[in-house]
C-alpha cells in the first residue's frame, strides 16, 4: 500500500497577501480570547497553597510531579477548567491529560495536593470517570499520582454516594484491570478512607516512604461511639487520640510494605516514585510506531498558525474548511472520499505523525444551485443534507472495517429541516449515523472548531458518543447549544406574542423576556462555560490542535485492540477507484 | 482590462467596502452577502482600481449578478 500512502495528493494553498491583511483583526480577536482562557487556567494552577509552601514541607506539587514524570513536550492537558459543581476551590481537584512517559502514551491523573491536601470534591468523580473512560477507549495505561486526604466532609452529600459518585472510579479501575489495561499509582502523603481506595484500587503501587493508606484515617479512628453531643471530657480524649494518630497514622510503609506487601515498591525520594513509574511504563506493552505508520512523519506544509486567519471568530462568516485541515495533516496531503458528493461535509484519509487517520468536517458556505437535490432552496455548509449524511455513514462504516481512528471537526448549525427534508429521510439518516458510529469499535476525537448545535452535535461524533468519543476539544470560537439563542427565544415566545397582541396588551414585557433568553444562551454557550460544564474536555489554542491530533493518533495506535493489515484495507481502494 | 466581481450566490448585500476609483489589492474583502443567516465575503479578484459599483448595501442580488468592476490595466 506504499503507493497509496507515501505520497497522497496535496491540498491547501499559501495565504495570499490580501488574506493576511484582512484577517489581522480576526487573529487578534482569537488571541485575545485565548489569553482570557489562559488566565482561567492559571487560576486553577494556582489554586490552594502556593508552591513554595508545599515545597517547604519537602513535598512536590502535583504540577511539579507531572513535569518530572511526563516526557517533555508531550503533555496535553484535559479538563483543566472542568468544575461542574461550581466548587469554590475552582477545580474538581484532579489534574489529568494525555502524555508520554518513557516514550509511551498514558492517561495521567493526579490529585492537586495544594488544595485541601488533595481532597475529594464535588464533580471530581465525573472528572475521574472521564479519565478512566479515555484509558479504556484508547487502551493505554492509566497512571495515578495519588495524594488524597479523603472527602471534603462538609460537602460529602454532593459526591460520596450515587451511581457516578466517588466510589465509582474504584470499579472503573477494576474494569480496566479486567480489560488488561494497567493502572499504576504513585502514592504520596496521607490517604485515608476514600484516599485509601484511590491508592489500593490500581494494579501496581509505588509508595513514597512517608505515605500512608488506610481504611480510615486519623480523623476517624480517633473518634468514638456517638453520645449525641460533645462535652469537655470527650474533647480531651479527642485531643489525646488525634495527637497520637498524627504522629503514628495507620497504614504506613511499615504496615503496607513490610506486612501486607500492598506497596510493590517504596522510595526514599519523591522523584524516586516517579522514576519507578517511568521505569514501569517502559515495560508496558506498546507497538513501536513503525508497525502502524504508513509513511514517515512530516509536519504540515503550511503553518498551523494560519488557522488564526482561516477560521473567522465571527460565527456568521463562512470559510474554507479544507484550507484549515491542510494546516493539520502531514505534508498537507490527503485522499478525499467521494469528492463532489455531499459537498457540505469533508470526508477523507490523512496522515498524522505518519499514522493513517480519517477526518470528517463541516464545510461552510453556499453549496451551488442544485444542492440539496431534493429541495428548491439553496444549501449551505454547516447544515447536513441527505448526500452528506449518506456519505458520512459509508465513510464511518468503512473506517470501522479498516480500523482507522476518526478525527471530527464540527461547525454545524444542524440537520436540514422542513417537509422536503423529512421526505429526504434526514431524521432516519441522522439516527443511522449514530448507529454507524456505534457499530464501529474505533477511537474518535472531536474538535468543535466553532459551532456545535442541534442533533448534528450528536451525530458528528460528539461527546454523547460515550463509547467512541475519546475526548472533545473546543477553541476560542466554540459555541455549543441546542439552537441559537434568538431561535430559542422565538420558539419559546412566538405564541405568547400572538396572544398578547390579540388581547391588545403591550408586547414589551415579552420582548424583554426574549432578549433575556437570548442573552442567557450566549452566556451558557461560550468556551469557558463549555469547559466548566464538561461539554468539551479542554479549550485549546488554535496552534495546538495538531499537537492533540498527534497525541490522539499516537495513543490510538499504541496498542490497538484490533488491526487491519494495510494491504487488506478497502477504503483507500474505494477512494482510488 | 477589467474584471467583474460576480455574486457567488443569491442574497442581500450587507456590507460594501468598495468606493469608485479606490485602489484595491487582490483578496481585499470587497463586500459581504448574507443568505440563510450566514455571511459570505466576496473578495477582490485582482490588484487594480474600482471602476464601477453596481449594487448598494441592503440590495438583494441574484447569483452571477455583476456587483462591481475592477480595472486592472
Amino acid at each position: 500500500m506504499r503507493p497509496y500512502f507515501e505520497k497522497m495528493p496535496g491540498f491547501g494553498s499559501e495565504l495570499k497577501k490580501g488574506q493576511i491583511k484582512r484577517t489581522e483583526k480576526n487573529l487578534e480577536e482569537i488571541k485575545a480570547q485565548e489569553a482570557l482562557i489562559a488566565q482561567e487556567v492559571e487560576k486553577v494552577k494556582n489554586a490552594g497553597f502556593p508552591t513554595e509552601k508545599i515545597n517547604a514541607r519537602g513535598e512536590m506539587t502535583v504540577w511539579q510531579r507531572l513535569e518530572y514524570l511526563v516526557d517533555p513536550g508531550t503533555w496535553c492537558p484535559l479538563h483543566t477548567l472542568y468544575n461542574p459543581a461550581d466548587n469554590i476551590e475552582g477545580t474538581t481537584n484532579v489534574i489529568d491529560g494525555l502524555g508520554k512517559i518513557s516514550g509511551r502514551w498514558a492517561v495521567i491523573i493526579g490529585f492537586d495536593n495544594k488544595v485541601m491536601a488533595g481532597a475529594w470534591l464535588p464533580g471530581q468523580s465525573e472528572n475521574i470517570l472521564r479519565a478512566t473512560d479515555l484509558s479504556k477507549r484508547l487502551n493505554i495505561p492509566l497512571v495515578w499520582l495519588v495524594n488524597c486526604s479523603g472527602a471534603k466532609l462538609p460537602d460529602q452529600e454532593k459526591f460520596y454516594a450515587n451511581r457516578r459518585g466517588a466510589g465509582t472510579p474504584f470499579f472503573r479501575h477494576a474494569e480496566l484491570a479486567q480489560l488488561g489495561i494497567p493502572v499504576l499509582a504513585g502514592i504520596y502523603g496521607t490517604n485515608p478512607a476514600g484516599g485509601g481506595y484511590q491508592s489500593i484500587s490500581p494494579a501496581v503501587l509505588f509508595a513514597h516512604k512517608n505515605c500512608n493508606i488506610a481504611v480510615g484515617g486519623a480523623g476517624i479512628v480517633s473518634g468514638m461511639a456517638p453520645k449525641g453531643h460533645f462535652d469537655l471530657e470527650t474533647a480531651e480524649t479527642i485531643i489525646e487520640k488525634a495527637k497520637h494518630f498524627k504522629a503514628v497514622p495507620p497504614g504506613r510503609v511499615e504496615i503496607h510494605y513490610d506486612q501486607t506487601g500492598f506497596f510493590r515498591y517504596v522510595f526514599e525520594e519523591e522523584k524516586g516514585v516517579l522514576d519507578g513509574l517511568k521505569d514501569y511504563m517502559a515495560k508496558i506493552p506498546a507497538y513501536d510506531p513503525v508497525f502502524h505508520r504508513v509513511a514517515e512523519p512530516a509536519p504540515p506544509k503550511y503553518p498551523v498558525e494560519d488557522i488564526y486567519r482561516l477560521l473567522p471568530i465571527e460565527q456568521k462568516t463562512v470559510y474554507d474548511f479544507d484550507e484549515i485541515l491542510s494546516r493539520l495533516t502531514d505534508n498537507s496531503e490527503h485522499m478525499e472520499f467521494r469528492p463532489g458528493y455531499g459537498p457540505e461535509v469533508y470526508t477523507g484519509l490523512v496522515k498524522v505523525d505518519g499514522f493513517l487517520a480519517a477526518c470528517i468536517g463541516n464545510r461552510q458556505g453556499y453549496l451551488g444551485k442544485n444542492y440539496p437535490e431534493y429541495a428548491d432552496y439553496p444549501g449551505f455548509g454547516g447544515k447536513l443534507y441527505r448526500q452528506g449524511l449518506i456519505k458520512m455513514n459509508e465513510f464511518i462504516t468503512l473506517c470501522g472495517r479498516d480500523k482507522i481512528p476518526i478525527i471530527w471537526f464540527q461547525d454545524t448549525t444542524g440537520i436540514d429541516v422542513g417537509d422536503e427534508a423529512e421526505k429526504a429521510e434526514l431524521l432516519g439518516l441522522g439516527q443511522s449515523q449514530i448507529y454507524s458510529i456505534q457499530q464501529t469499535d474505533i477511537p474518535m476525537m472531536l474538535i468543535v472548531l466553532r459551532k456545535g448545535s442541534a442533533a448534528a452535535h450528536y451525530v458528528l461524533g460528539g461527546p454523547t458518543a460515550n463509547r467512541h468519543n475519546a475526548f472533545t476539544l473546543g477553541t476560542a470560537a466554540t459555541e455549543i447549544y441546542v439552537m441559537h439563542g434568538e431561535t430559542a427565544a422565538v420558539a419559546t415566545y412566538s405564541r405568547r406574542l400572538v396572544k398578547e397582541k390579540e388581547a391588545g396588551k403591550p408586547l414589551e414585557p415579552i420582548i424583554d423576556k426574549m432578549n433575556e433568553l437570548a442573552q442567557d444562551y450566549r452566556d451558557k454557550s461560550k468556551p469557558l462555560f463549555c469547559a466548566k460544564t464538561g461539554m468539551v474536555d479542554e479549550i485549546i489554542p488554535m496552534n495546538e490542535i495538531r499537537k492533540y491530533m498527534e497525541a490522539f493518533t499516537g495513543a490510538a495506535y499504541q496498542n490497538p485492540r484490533a488491526i487491519c493489515p494495510h494491504h487488506q484495507m478497502i477504503l483507500p481502494r474505494i477512494i482510488k477507484g | 482590462m477589467s474584471e467583474e466581481i460576480l455574486a457567488p450566490l443569491a442574497g442581500k448585500i450587507v456590507k460594501m467596502n468598495l468606493q469608485v476609483n479606490q485602489n484595491v489589492e487582490e483578496d481585499d474583502e470587497a463586500l459581504v452577502i448574507e443568505a440563510m443567516k450566514m455571511e459570505t465575503p466576496v473578495f477582490v479578484p485582482c490588484d487594480g482600481t474600482v471602476k464601477e459599483i453596481r449594487v448598494k448595501e441592503g440590495q438583494d442580488v441574484e447569483e452571477d449578478d455583476v456587483l462591481a468592476v475592477i480595472f486592472n490595466g
